[in-house]
């Protein structure tokens, strides 16, 4: 995403307050960058806790092992059971206020693309590249 | 850095933080050249620098968030080691309750002494209040049967934590934890110490709560940082055009002089 004005040669005013509406546009097209890496963890880890509650399922033994840092303690399948449940509805609901934070971010960040492409026009890049 | 150059009024809400120079904002290029007395090429080239500059210093803090960030998860995984086995520990005073009752029976204690002994450690278990109440009454036949309940708690519930833990890439190894006080801490620089488990607890969390508020406060340096970035990118820009709008102005006049002499 270019700010800077390409050379059209012709001499644009940018006052303060342009500046710091390209300055908050960049921070949010950076916060949206950092969001959509967050989410895509949020989602992998959110199918990962559902593929091993069906594995759990499934499986018949009466000892389960579960990753508790970096070990793998044997715990009853029920203790498992309720485990999952509890870091699935956390993980849930991360990945429900991420979502939301992106839906916000885009809708700002289309009113700033708004303002500064009728103060700009061809001077400003607001696009990704 | 080098010290900021007299310009042209801006509106910088802080002139450094924390040993990052602010950009300072340009007005007016035309004013802020000749203020400055620097030619279009000189300005630009001390702003192509400053921007060098503060991508370095962005480089840097990446990387100290990105170490940051790897750390607040494996403080937490520790946190969470530390409270399975504080949690495991409750559980041993059942077993040594019920080893108790076995004993009794088996070196015929007699009851009264059996239940003075127990009397401390039944206030968290239901199971054993129902034993207690059951032996106070009892006939040889219901203590057998209730001996027989508590015989199948003890068998059912493990003392110590089974844990399979990596000793090398593809290679694991089994654990037996025994209940504990107390865990040994990585401290770094080849220092471990042990801590009871509360201790234990509260230094984790401690260290949790400053890798916290250390991202944080780097977070809002590296937005600042960006902010400069982006200011002195649109300087540059703003130089840019204005040296070319004066170029196409040089040029046009000569040529309007020549025609009104012709």
């Amino acid at each position: 995403m270019q700010l800077q004005g390409k050379s059209s040669g012709s001499e644009m005013e940018v006052t303060w307050q342009d500046q710091q509406n390209i300055n908050t546009f960049s921070r949010f097209n950076n916060r949206f960058h950092e969001l959509e890496d967050e989410i895509k963890f949020a989602k992998e880890k959110c199918d990962n806790l559902e593929d091993a509650g069906n594995e759990l399922i499934l499986a018949d033994e009466e000892m389960v092992r579960f990753q508790i840092g970096e070990v793998f303690a044997h715990v009853p399948k029920d203790e498992v059971e309720t485990r999952i449940e509890e870091m699935k509805e956390a993980t849930c609901k991360t990945l429900e206020k991420l979502e939301q934070e992106k839906e916000s971010l885009i809708s700002q960040m289309a009113e700033l693309k708004k303002v500064l492409y009728a103060k700009f026009k061809d001077s400003i890049n607001l696009e990704e590249d | 850095m080098s010290s900021s150059s007299p310009s042209g009024s801006g509106g910088d809400d802080l002139s450094e933080r924390r040993g990052i120079p602010a950009a300072k904002f340009i007005q007016d290029v035309e004013t802020y050249l000749s203020q400055s007395g620097f030619d279009s090429n000189s300005a630009l080239a001390f702003h192509q620098e400053r921007l060098q500059q503060y991508k370095v210093v962005e480089m840097k803090l990446l990387a100290q968030q990105r170490d940051l960030q790897a750390k607040i998860p494996d403080i937490e995984k520790c946190l969470e080691v530390v409270a399975t086995l504080e949690a495991r520990k409750g559980t041993g005073e059942v077993e040594l309750g019920c080893a108790l009752i076995l004993a009794a029976y088996l070196k015929t204690f007699s009851l009264k002494v059996l239940i003075s002994m127990l009397a401390c450690e039944i206030e968290h278990v239901v199971s054993q209040n129902i034993v207690l109440a059951s032996l106070e009454e009892s006939t040889e036949t219901s203590f057998k049967s209730c001996l027989i309940v508590t015989a199948e708690h003890v068998v059912s519930r493990n003392i110590s934590l089974l844990a399979d833990f990596e000793v090398s890439e593809g290679i694991y190894s089994r654990a037996c934890i025994e209940d504990t006080d107390s865990v040994c801490l990585w401290l770094g620089a080849n220092v471990m110490l042990e801590y009871s488990c509360e201790e234990a607890t509260a230094l984790l969390r401690n260290n949790l709560e400053n890798a916290k508020a250390s991202l944080e406060v780097l977070v809002a340096d590296l937005q600042f940082l960006r902010d400069q970035v982006t200011v002195t990118q649109v300087t540059i820009a703003r130089i840019y055009n204005y040296d070319v709008h004066q170029r196409r102005v040089k040029q046009v006049t000569p040529t309007a002089i020549a025609a009104a002499d012709a």
